[in-house]
Formats: C-alpha cells, sequence, structure tokens
C-alpha cells in the first residue's frame, strides 16, 4: 500500500477508529497516554501532509474508491493543510498538558470519557477542515459539536453552571448546524451536488432566489458556529465553565476551524461571480466583525473572572478574522488566515496559563491571581507573554498579526478600519494591563480563600505550556513560515474564487 | 522579517523600550544598571548611525521613516540620552519595577517621537509617551496621584486624538506623511484645519498658556524622581514638534510670550517648591515657543538643550532635600545650608544657569532668543527682559533661597546620597562646561550659519544681562529686608484649572446623571417591548414560568433570527 496514496484520510481516519478504544481502557493514566499518543501520531501525520501539498500542490482523496462529485472527495489543498496542522498541534500540546488538570476537576472514572470525547472533538474539527464534500461538512461538524457539548458539561463537578452553559450551547449549536443544513439542501436543490469544487462550477453564472436564501442561511448558520458577533452569546460561558483543558482546546481550535469554513464557503464554493457576496462582505462581515473587536473587547475589561475575559477576548478576535476575511483582498485573506493560526497559538497558551492557576488556587478569578509572579512565576510569565502577544507587541506573533491586517487595510483602502484596528488593540491593553497589574504589582493573598503556596504548575503543564509560548515568539520573529503559506493559500482561494 | 529585524535594532529608541522591558523581568538590586547600560547601548547605536534616513518601511504604499537624524532632532536625541543617564544615576538603586520601566520607556518613547521621520511614526511615539509616563504619576500609589494620573493621562490622549485628526485631514490635503513643515495657514492666509488639530495638540503637550494646567496638576505629585523625569520629555517632545512643523509661525511668538510672563506670578506666591518649578517649566517653554515664533530655531532648540540640563539640576537639588526632609514646602523649609552644602552649591549653579549668568550655560542659549526678539518687536523683547528677571525672581533666587537659606527650619538633615550628588555633580558640570566653552553645543546647532555669526560673549551681551540681573537682585533684596516680598505661607493657589475642576465636574456630574436617567427610561421601554416579544415567541414553546429561565437562550435565538433576516432581505436587494 503506497502510504503517501492514503496519506489525506490519515488525520481523520486515525483518531476516528482509535478514540472508541478509550473508552476500553483501564481508569487513570491510561487513557491519558493513549490519547497523547493518538493525538501526536495525527500531529505527524498533519505535518507530512503540509509538506506534500506545499510541494506537490492540491491533494484528492477519494474515499472508498468513489469518484466525485458522487463519492466523498478529501481535498487538501495550503488553506486546509495549515488549519489542519494548527488543529492536530495544538491538541498535541494540551493532551499531554491536561493529565494534571483533569486529574483535578473531572470525576476518576469519568477519565476514558472525556480523553475520548476530546478525541472525537478533535477528529470532528480534522473531517471539517480537511473535506471537499459540503454535506461531509455537516456531518463532521455534529461529531465535533456533540462531544464538544459533553466536554463542557463535565466541568459541572467544579461548578453547576456548567450544565447550563452546555446546555445553551447545544441549542444555539444545534441552531447553527441546522440553518447550515438549510442553506446545504438549498444549494442542492439548486444544484444537484453536494461537491464543493463542483458545486462552485455549476453555481456559476445560475442566479437565484434558492441559491441566495442558501447563502444566507450558511452565513448566518457558520457565524453562529463561529461567534460572530452579535451570535457570541453563547461561548463566554461555555469557555468558561468547560474544564480547563477543554477551554484550551476549544479557544485555540473550535472557532478558527468555523472561520475556515466560512472562508472556504465564500470564496471555494461560492466566489466573486455571486453577486450577492459583495454585498455580504460589505453589510454583513466589515460591520460585525468591527462590532465585535470593539463590544466584546469592552466587555473583556470589566470582567472579575479571568477565563471569561479571555472569552470575550476570543470573541472581539475573532472580529479581527472577519474583518481580513470582508476586505475579499489576497491581503485580507492571507491576514485573516494568519491570525487565525496566531490567535490559536497565544489563546491556548493563555488558556492553559489560567489552567495552571486553577491547579494551584482552585479558581479562577481575578483575585487569585493577586501577586502571582511571587507564588508562580513561570505561570505568569507565560501569561504575560501570550498577553503581550494578544495585545500586538513586536517580537510576538501577534504583531504580525496586527500587521499584516493592518496592511491589508491600507491597501484595500479601508482607512478608518486601519485605525480602528490599533484602537482595539489598546483595549487589549487596557483587559491584559488589568491582569498584569495584579500578578505583578499586588501582594499574595495572606488570608481567604485565594492562598497560594509558593510552587508553580507542574512540569508536565509548564513545557506544553512554554512550548506555546515560544511558538508565539519564535512565528513572531521568523514569519515566513505562516506569512508566507498563509499568502500562497489565499492567493489559490482567491483564483478559484475567480478574482481579477 | 531580516527587515522588520533590522528596524528595529536600528533605533535607538527601541534599544532603550527593551532596556526597559528588561528591569520587569531581571532582578530589582540590577535595574539601574541595566538602564544605564542599554541607555549606553542606544547612546553608541546614535553615534554610529550618524546623521541620515533609517528604518525606512513601506505601510499602506507609503513610505515611512521611522528614524531620521538631522541637525535638529540629533540635538534632541543627544540631550534625552544625557537626561535619561543623569536620572538613572540620581535614582540609582530604586526597586519600583513600575518605576524603573517608565524611567527609560517614557524617554524611549519621547526620542522615538523626535527622530520620526513620518508622522505616523510621531503618532505611535505621541501616544506611548503619554501611556508611560502616567506610570510615573501614579507611582506614588495614592488615590490623590491616581486621580490626578487619571486626569493628566486624559488630557495627553486628547492631544494624541488631536494629532491623529490632523494627520489624516493633512494626508487628504498634501498625501504624504512626512514631518516636514506644516504651517498654520495656506496660500489664501486662512487658517487651516489640519494644521490647527496638530497646532493645538502640540499646544497641549507644550503646555500652552490655559491649556497648561496638567503640568501642575500631575507632575508635583509624582515621586521626588519620577517628577524630574516627566518635567524633560513630555514638553521638550511637543518643542521639537512645534520646531518641525510651524517654525517661523507668528502666532508663536505672542503664545510664547504670554507662557513667559504668567507663570511666574503663580510661581511667586506658591508656597511647595516642586509646584514653582513646575511654573517654571512653562516659563522655560515659553521662551522657546517664542523663540520658535521668531524664527530663532538655533535659540529653541538650544534653550531646550540647556534648559533640560539647568532646570533638571535645579529639580534634583530640590529633590534630593525633599529626600533628605520629606518635604517640598517653603514654610517647612530653610536653614539646609548647613548640613547639605553640596547640594546647596550645586543648586546655587542650576539657580545661576537657569537664571543666564555669564559663565553659565543659560547664558549662552538665552542670548540667541533675546538678540531675536530685539530684531522683532520692541514689546516682545521688552517682554522676553521683563521674564527673564521673573526667572531670577522665582527660580533663580526663590528656590535656592527658600530652601537653604530664609528662616532656619531646624532641619537638620545628612547632605545627598552619593547617586544624587552625583548625578547633580554632572549637571552641573554641563551647566559651567558648556558655559565657558560652548563650542561642543554649538556644533548640534541646527542652523550653523546663525551660529557663525553669534557671539555669547560680546560685551554688549554681558552689560545688558547683568543690569538685569542685578537690579532684579537688588529688587528682591529691597523687597524681602522690607518684607514686602510675598511671605512663605502654606496655602494652595487655584489656577484656571478650578475652573474645569469645581464649576466644570459639577456640570459633568449633572450632564452625566441626566444622561443616566434618560438612558434608563429608554432602556426600560426598549426591554418592556422586547420582553412582550419574547413572551409571544415563547408562549408557543413552553410554560410561561420558564421565560426566565430559557431567556438567554431565547435572546441568542433572536439575534440568529433578526441576523438571518438582515442578510435574506440584504440578498433580496442585492
Amino acid at each position: 500500500m503506497n502510504m503517501i496514496a492514503q496519506l489525506p484520510v490519515l488525520p481523520v481516519i486515525v483518531p476516528l477508529v482509535l478514540a472508541p478504544i478509550t473508552l476500553l481502557l483501564p481508569k487513570g493514566r491510561a487513557p491519558h497516554l493513549y490519547a497523547t499518543f493518538v493525538s501526536w501520531a495525527t500531529f505527524a501525520a498533519c505535518i507530512f501532509l503540509l509538506r506534500e501539498v506545499a510541494e506537490a500542490g492540491v491533494l484528492s482523496y477519494h474515499l472508498g474508491d468513489w469518484a466525485p462529485p458522487l463519492g466523498i472527495e478529501y481535498r487538501v489543498d495550503l488553506a486546509n493543510a495549515l488549519v489542519l496542522v494548527l488543529v492536530s498541534g495544538i491538541a498535541a500540546v494540551v493532551f499531554p498538558f491536561a493529565y494534571r488538570s483533569v486529574q483535578l476537576e473531572i470525576d476518576k472514572h469519568q477519565s476514558p470519557f472525556f480523553y475520548g470525547a476530546l478525541l472525537i472533538c478533535m477528529t470532528g474539527l480534522l473531517g471539517v477542515t480537511i473535506t471537499g464534500d459540503a454535506f461531509n461538512v455537516f456531518v463532521f461538524l455534529e461529531i465535533s459539536s456533540l462531544s464538544t457539548y459533553a466536554l463542557i458539561a463535565m466541568g459541572a463537578r467544579r461548578d453547576r453552571r456548567a450544565l447550563t452553559a452546555s446546555f445553551n450551547y447545544l441549542v444555539m449549536g444545534t441552531i447553527g448546524a441546522t440553518f447550515f443544513v438549510i442553506g446545504i439542501g438549498l444549494l442542492y436543490q439548486a444544484t444537484g451536488t453536494l461537491n464543493m469544487a463542483d458545486l462552485h462550477d455549476r453555481l456559476a453564472g445560475q442566479n437565484s432566489r434558492v441559491i441566495d436564501a442558501g447563502f444566507a442561511f450558511i452565513l448566518v448558520g457558520i457565524g453562529l458556529k463561529l461567534a460572530m458577533f452579535p451570535m457570541h452569546l453563547w461561548l463566554p460561558n461555555a469557555y468558561t465553565y468547560a474544564p480547563s483543558a477543554v477551554s484550551a482546546f476549544l479557544a485555540a481550535t473550535a472557532t478558527k476551524v468555523a472561520v475556515y469554513v466560512l472562508i472556504r464557503f465564500l470564496f471555494t464554493v461560492f466566489g466573486f461571480d455571486f453577486a450577492f457576496l459583495g454585498a455580504a462582505f460589505t453589510w454583513v462581515l466589515l460591520p460585525l466583525g468591527l462590532a465585535g473587536m470593539f463590544v466584546a473587547s469592552l466587555v473583556a475589561v470589566f470582567q472579575e473572572d479571568v477565563k471569561r475575559m479571555l472569552a470575550y477576548s476570543s470573541v472581539g478576535q475573532i472580529g479581527y478574522m472577519l474583518l481580513g476575511l470582508s476586505f475579499a483582498t489576497v491581503e485580507g485573506v492571507s491576514a485573516s488566515l494568519v491570525h487565525v493560526v496566531n490567535h490559536a497559538l497565544m489563546k491556548g497558551a493563555l488558556f492553559m496559563a489560567v489552567a495552571c492557576v486553577v491547579l494551584r488556587a482552585g479558581s479562577h478569578s481575578i483575585h487569585a491571581f493577586a501577586g502571582l509572579s511571587k507564588r508562580m512565576p513561570y505561570t505568569t510569565w507565560a501569561f504575560l507573554i501570550s498577553g503581550l502577544s494578544l495585545i500586538g507587541v513586536p517580537l510576538t506573533v501577534g504583531f504580525v498579526s496586527k500587521w499584516y491586517l493592518l496592511t491589508a487595510a491600507f491597501a484595500a483602502g479601508h482607512w478608518y478600519a486601519g485605525f480602528l484596528i490599533v484602537a482595539s488593540s489598546l483595549i487589549a491593553l487596557l483587559y491584559i494591563g488589568r491582569v498584569a497589574e495584579v500578578m505583578l504589582l499586588r501582594e499574595p493573598a495572606t488570608e481567604g480563600k485565594y492562598v497560594i503556596a509558593k510552587q508553580d504548575a507542574p512540569l508536565s503543564m509548564l513545557i506544553p505550556m512554554w512550548i506555546l509560548v515560544a511558538a508565539n515568539i519564535y512565528f513572531g520573529v521568523n514569519t515566513d513560515l505562516t506569512g508566507d503559506l498563509a499568502r500562497r493559500a489565499a492567493e489559490a482561494l482567491m483564483l478559484t474564487a475567480g478574482a481579477g | 522579517m531580516a527587515a522588520l529585524l533590522d528596524l528595529l535594532i536600528n533605533n535607538p529608541a527601541i534599544i532603550l523600550t527593551i532596556g526597559a522591558a528588561v528591569t520587569l523581568v531581571a532582578p530589582r538590586h540590577l535595574a539601574s544598571p541595566i538602564l544605564l547600560v542599554f541607555t549606553a547601548a542606544s547612546a553608541v547605536k546614535l553615534y554610529s548611525l550618524g546623521l541620515g534616513e533609517y528604518g525606512a518601511i513601506t505601510l499602506f504604499g507609503e513610505q515611512l521613516t521611522t528614524v531620521r537624524l538631522d541637525m535638529t532632532s540629533r540635538l534632541f536625541a543627544v540631550v534625552f540620552h544625557i537626561a535619561a543617564a543623569l536620572n538613572i544615576i540620581y535614582g540609582w538603586g530604586t526597586r519600583d519595577r513600575g518605576q524603573n520601566f517608565a524611567t527609560l520607556a517614557y524617554p524611549a518613547a519621547a526620542l522615538g517621537g523626535v527622530m520620526a521621520g513620518d508622522l505616523i511614526t510621531l503618532f505611535i511615539w505621541w501616544e506611548i509617551a503619554a501611556i508611560t509616563s502616567v506610570l510615573l504619576v501614579w507611582a506614588p500609589g495614592t488615590r490623590a496621584t491616581y486621580i490626578s494620573g487619571m486626569r493628566y493621562l486624559s488630557i495627553q490622549i486628547l492631544s494624541g486624538v488631536l494629532l491623529l485628526a490632523g494627520i489624516v485631514l493633512l494626508y487628504r490635503e498634501t498625501n504624504s506623511f512626512v514631518f516636514a513643515e506644516i504651517g498654520l495657514r495656506d496660500a489664501d492666509g486662512a487658517i487651516k484645519l489640519s494644521a490647527l488639530f496638530m497646532f493645538i495638540a502640540f499646544g497641549i503637550k507644550a503646555a500652552f498658556p490655559l491649556l497648561h494646567n496638567w503640568v501642575q496638576d500631575a507632575y508635583p505629585k509624582s515621586t521626588i524622581n519620577g517628577t524630574i523625569i516627566l518635567s524633560i520629555f513630555t514638553t521638550k517632545l511637543a518643542v521639537y514638534s512645534l520646531v518641525r512643523g510651524f517654525p517661523g509661525q507668528t502666532e508663536l511668538v505672542y503664545i510664547g510670550a504670554v507662557m513667559t510672563i504668567f507663570p511666574i506670578f503663580f510661581a511667586l506666591i506658591e508656597n511647595d517648591l516642586r509646584k514653582v518649578l513646575t511654573y517654571s517649566i512653562n516659563n522655560q517653554v515659553g521662551f522657546m515657543v517664542c523663540a520658535i515664533g521668531l524664527g530663532a530655531i538655533n535659540g529653541a532648540v538650544g534653550y531646550a538643550f540647556g534648559n533640560i540640563i539647568f532646570e533638571g539640576l535645579l529639580f534634583m537639588a530640590l529633590g534630593a532635600a525633599m529626600y533628605r526632609t520629606g518635604t517640598s514646602k517653603a514654610t517647612e523649609l530653610g536653614g539646609l545650608y548647613k548640613t547639605m552644602p553640596m547640594t546647596m552649591v550645586l543648586c546655587i549653579i542650576g539657580a545661576l544657569s537657569i537664571s543666564a549668568f555669564p559663565g553659565t550655560l543659560g547664558f549662552v542659549v538665552k542670548g540667541m532668543i533675546i538678540e531675536g526678539a530685539a530684531g522683532f518687536n520692541l514689546w516682545i523683547w521688552l517682554t522676553l527682559l521683563f521674564a527673564s528677571a521673573g526667572v531670577l525672581e522665582h527660580a533663580g533666587i526663590k528656590i535656592p533661597y527658600f530652601t537653604f537659606f530664609a528662616h532656619d527650619s531646624g532641619k537638620r538633615p545628612k547632605d545627598a546620597p552619593l547617586g544624587m550628588l552625583v548625578a547633580m555633580v554632572l549637571g552641573a558640570a554641563m551647566c559651567l562646561g558648556f558655559g565657558v566653552y560652548p563650542d561642543p553645543l554649538y556644533a548640534l546647532l541646527p542652523d550653523q550659519e546663525a551660529v557663525a555669526k553669534y557671539h555669547a560673549y560680546s560685551a554688549y551681551h554681558i552689560v545688558e544681562q547683568l543690569q538685569l540681573l542685578l537690579w532684579a537682585v537688588l529688587a528682591f533684596a529691597v523687597l524681602v529686608l522690607c518684607k514686602w516680598y510675598p511671605a512663605e505661607v502654606p496655602s494652595t493657589n487655584l489656577d484656571t484649572d478650578w475652573l474645569y475642576r469645581v464649576p466644570g465636574r459639577s456640570f459633568i456630574t449633572w450632564a452625566s446623571g441626566a444622561s443616566r436617567a434618560t438612558w434608563i427610561s429608554l432602556w426600560g421601554i426598549f426591554t418592556g417591548r422586547l420582553q412582550a416579544v419574547m413572551a409571544r415567541i415563547y408562549s408557543v414553546h413552553g410554560p410561561e414560568g420558564q421565560m426566565s429561565r430559557s431567556w438567554p437562550i431565547g435572546f441568542m435565538a433572536l439575534w440568529t433570527a433578526i441576523l438571518l433576516a438582515f442578510v435574506l432581505v440584504l440578498s433580496l436587494r442585492a
């Protein structure tokens, strides 16, 4: 069997087949080690895939040898290869990280279920990313969402509010998925196909109300999944009450994959031939992106709970990605893709730092962070460096993102957007600065429930966290890899979209 | 990416910023040496760069120059390095991380500002300077300083916003970001809106009359070292910006003249000597602004150079007295010469220099301005002479007299600590050194032709200046002997900022109360309607008792529906 020929299917099939085995393992350490191993194997497969795609160009894999458009096609180009590596990479870091955190936050007898669900969630996200079939996207979206609902609900051991958060997300996520599948259905009615590339060909030149309505449903459905303002209300609670490791994984991957799906549908499926696309950029994505950047960031400033603050910040950061997209230029889309990757790196590290604090202090309230630099210096600095990255300080990935976005904004002639990007970065300075002030300048609590012993997080957590922090700096200095790949991916996307 | 790295490394301001950041991580006792090493490294970089333009980047199709070193900006860059180094030595051993960070990050921002070759870079550093300097205002950590700091920050940010507005408008007119001469009026003599915005932005930072209160409000509230650092950079960055943007703008002559006069009266009756010195900043910047208006650019930048050194020296000497006694009130000081002789001598050197006694740096640089004024207008010339006498009264005599002599307070503190003494000795050495041998300073001045014609120690200059000074000293002596001099009384003097602090605040309180009431009533109507709508939606789906519990989901779903409707309507129109 030629491994290279089978490569595109591995990132999905490996975890999908191996995940259920987790449930058979004895409770405790074994499921964790096993799941970590699976995530690393998947990551390796994704890396090979990215290398292959970067050299050989688009790979197409026909599932079960059924030729598209009838059969399901896995289609890997640079854009989704990049997201695949991102998702599996974050998973490869979060799995080893999770052990101590999960030990504290989740019942021991649930641990096989937890790791199994997390693997399934990862599989779903990878599947959404890799597939070239519109309906298959829906299937994998549901696979990842269902496991996510379960994972968030597992936070109930620490805080019962996780149950309502999970339920809310369940309802909202289902609405989003339903809208999405209605949209797919309308497109299928109009074209008779589900393959994305085929859809693109058949949609060309068509102009009907059915397609318009399909587009509207798909846009709103995915918008809900990626927490586009003002449909973000499910996200803060879900991220706040989920187990710490789950928050770190979801914040870094779930919304990013949804952004990718949006890009894929806007450019690959619909493309510039679709008359309504321009209006959607100007009247939906641009204003909602800008509104999210400000409203959510401002809300973040006033949060007393650091996890919640980071969650609102995520909504704001998604605003940047939508803004980049809405320029509908190569620069804009590549800025958006770069920010997808970079934001995953910083938010992953930030949520991990919070997980470390929860492990030692038992709380993610801002009061638990008082004087943290004296108690948990390595965690403090991991938080600070990723926080600086979030603000967009030079030599971090955040700066690279902002730089690409600014360049794109000005190149697209959106002057005011450029200044608004800078202004909203100042809001990020406020909310990160607030935590920084508490960590660096306050004295640690000497009595009450926030007293922490002078003991940093265990190495099993520090090492994965610092790998992400180092990535924040490494890709901040060496932008060739992300910047170049994102640009090539964006160029390819724009080409299929029929720009120019 | 290599280009970006190059951009960061070849910029002295970035080197200083990195140094400041390092102190946040390094052990506290190493902070001062680290700061000094980075200042030295930055100075070496400045020297090795030489004149020219560096760090060019293309942003949104426009060429930006992040580092522009010509004669004008280099002079400011040099003196900023000197001042930063003196401040670090003066505050040697400071352990407060926030203060140590600001000690270099704030000068770095000012440095970045003066080296900016384009307006975007200027704006960025302008805002960083505002944010880093407020850390110094906040450094004492009391509620009063916090509130004062917020006032300070809002005014500084306002200045930045005005600058940004001006930049955007200017770009629309000229299609260029280059920071060159702007000029307040267009060819027809009408005032340009873009220039006006920038003029006011610069004016706020330069503390133009009626825009000046933030200086007295915020500066004296900082720590000893903090006040010294604050006194140097913000106003000088503004002076530089005015030199670059509005040289020879006649309006500046009159604004500057007013600036030199009015602080004198406040300074004379003020009891807190640190506040006296902050009034002195206004007065001194007035001389520079006036010189810019006169087109005497050498005078303006030369005076900025000199002022940073001798005004800094005065602040340092007073700071040393305050460090030892815990107060800067004239009523509580006095008689310190007995036990702080070194500080006293150094303070008097600073006082002589700020009063422009021949043989000091002040004399050399002030001559360039007065000479320019004589050729402009008799009244302006007289105003500046009068103001010079006023400087002698409030800064030259009042500060040393009430600190070290006057009535004996009975305090017998030790002399200043070593770090403070070293910094003050260096400052005093520069005051005297450049006073006797000003050639190195001359070599740095932008207008070398004017330098060639200028002779500081002409007989006329010396006689004129001595006459002025001796008469002013006599006046002081007579006033004190006859007990007519405003006695030191513990009091709070109201400046025009009272207008916005008292009636202004009550207005704002009223306005915010009124708007809140309006908002609450509107919100009530809105939520009332919304609840009715939600109730109707939910009457189908579930028992009414559960409405409150499912409200959040319903709310989210409603948003989704609204958005879908919006997109559908949009698609119908498209």
